[in-house]
């Protein structure tokens, strides 16, 4: 007996995948050009997988602030707010989102997974209880583990199974409700009726908390992310996103219209207890933020490729997850399947994300395609061939790996 | 509703486990969901909605956490059908 034996049929699946191809979920690229091309040996490859919502990552003006923060303030903060001292840098960007978003509470963490985790179970007591929504983040899944609180799952995206949920639980005695959903899933690429939930949470008496990692930035006419779009960001109780996407940092923040919010950086374990943000992080963050405010150009080529790509794909009879979006998730019909063409795009040039269950809703196995506002037409162009040749050499790819998975046995 | 038995619990357990069970494991009371019956962690979630919903009542995820059998998920069941 080992103290791995645990992950025997884990092994298995990683084995199956390795006789395919490559590891899909630890891809190694040689180098990464700019927001939409790297390269894996000789061959370049179009980024479409990378969240990099608006391809802000080389953007001259978030290199330069990074550059002169380290320039400024050095490389790395070598520990804790609580412990080292807040930043001029820190302060700088709670003040800029709080004030994009019209809310007197920002804070920031060190990365997008610790915002939820801290952020949750910062609000979430022993008393209270947590609804969360079926499809939620892995992050805001361990974030509900930190707290004393109980957590009930509600069906993804459904406001009146959310209702149901909270009249059966009745009335919370010595406690509230804190009921967290995201604005755009990450898997499929569906949104959020916020406006919705709004009503609902507020009608039991509780707060509503709205995950925008993947949507701020990205909708909204200032960006500020799906609530805003649905013109309900003045009631929203908590929003939370990360730096890692349209941002082009990384890290998170979580902001609040309760401006008693502020209390929690004396209590949330993963802001205290771990290193705060680099300057060059914040600082490139902080940049971005302004693009954000005025990037309505951006937004709208986003969404011009997004319905591009979707409207190709669905000509080519693929089976989308949802409508068009910046992230379109196409529905394979099991892992096995699925990995082999995700490594046929790879070998011809596109990289998307294989995704496959737990990491799904509903066990499905799918190429998951994230696109930029640096994506061209012509970028969109290439990945629908791709797509269609993939169609195309559909039979020769199942015998490929009938033999491939034989040969290995 | 009056309250069900254990070994109803066990059948309405055995009728919604169905879409999750495409290799046709037989379904015991020792039956380890996960571990036996393959049933990925996020699944186990939704078939927990599903029998929230048909007995109207509410199993929250911490408690589905520490449930590992067939049986403990039946007794869990049973208990908050009888409060």
């Amino acid at each position: 007996m080992s103290l791995f034996d645990k992950y025997a049929p884990l092994q298995t699946r990683v084995d199956m995948m390795m006789k395919i191809g490559k590891d899909a979920l630890g891809v190694e690229f040689d180098d990464i050009i700019d927001a939409t091309r790297g390269r894996i040996g000789n061959r370049e490859i179009l980024l479409a997988g990378t969240n990099n919502y608006l391809g802000l990552t080389f953007d001259e003006d978030c290199v330069a602030a990074a550059k002169k923060a380290i320039d400024d303030h050095g490389t790395g903060t070598t520990g804790s707010r609580i412990a080292n001292g807040t930043y001029t840098e820190h302060v700088d960007l709670e003040k800029a989102i709080a004030e994009h978003l019209g809310m007197p509470s920002c804070i920031v963490f060190s990365t997008g997974y610790q915002t939820n985790l801290a952020a949750i179970s910062g609000l979430a007591g022993d008393n209270d209880i947590i609804f969360m929504d079926a499809d939620a983040h892995a992050c805001i899944i361990d974030g509900t583990r930190l707290t004393g609180a109980s957590t009930i799952r509600f069906r993804h995206n459904n406001p009146e199974d959310l209702d149901k949920r909270l009249k059966r639980q009745g009335e919370i005695e010595g406690g509230h409700a804190l009921v967290v959903i995201e604005g755009m899933y990450s898997m499929f690429g569906d949104i959020a009726p916020i406006d919705e939930f709004l009503d609902v949470t507020h009608r039991h008496g509780g707060y509503l908390y709205i995950d925008e990692a993947h949507s701020y930035g990205v909708f909204g006419p200032t960006g500020c992310g799906i609530a805003e779009a649905q013109g309900v960001l003045d009631k929203v109780d908590f929003l939370s996103s990360t730096f890692s996407k349209s941002l082009a940092s990384i890290g998170g923040f979580c902001a609040s219209k309760h401006p008693e919010f502020e209390i929690t950086r004396k209590v949330m374990r993963p802001y205290m207890f771990t290193a705060s943000p680099t300057p060059s992080n914040v600082s490139a963050a902080r940049a971005a933020v302004e693009k954000i405010k005025t990037g309505g150009a951006l937004r709208d080529n986003l969404m011009a490729r997004a319905k591009q790509l979707h409207q190709g794909l669905a000509e080519m009879q693929y089976d989308l997850c949802a409508d068009a979006s910046p992230v379109i998730a196409v529905r394979r019909p099991n892992e096995a399947v699925a990995a082999m063409e995700w490594n046929w795009l790879i070998e011809n040039g596109v990289y998307v994300n294989l995704a496959v269950p737990p990491g799904t809703p509903q066990s499905s196995s799918l190429l998951r395609i994230s696109l930029s506002a640096a994506h061209t037409e012509k970028d969109i162009n290439t990945i629908l061939k791709a797509f269609a040749d993939l169609k195309d050499n559909q039979g020769a790819l199942m015998a490929g790996m009938a033999s491939k998975l034989q040969a290995a046995e | 509703m009056s309250e069900p038995t254990r070994e109803e619990i066990y059948d309405k357990i055995c009728e919604l486990l169905k879409p999750y069970n495409p290799k046709n494991h037989p379904i015991k009371m020792s039956s380890g969901i996960m571990s036996d019956l393959e049933v990925d962690s996020v699944a186990v979630f939704d078939l927990v909605m599903g029998l929230e919903d048909h007995y109207d009542i509410s199993i929250p995820m911490e408690m589905v956490s520490d449930i590992k059998t067939v049986g403990e998920l039946a007794t869990a069941i049973k208990e908050l059908t009888s409060e």
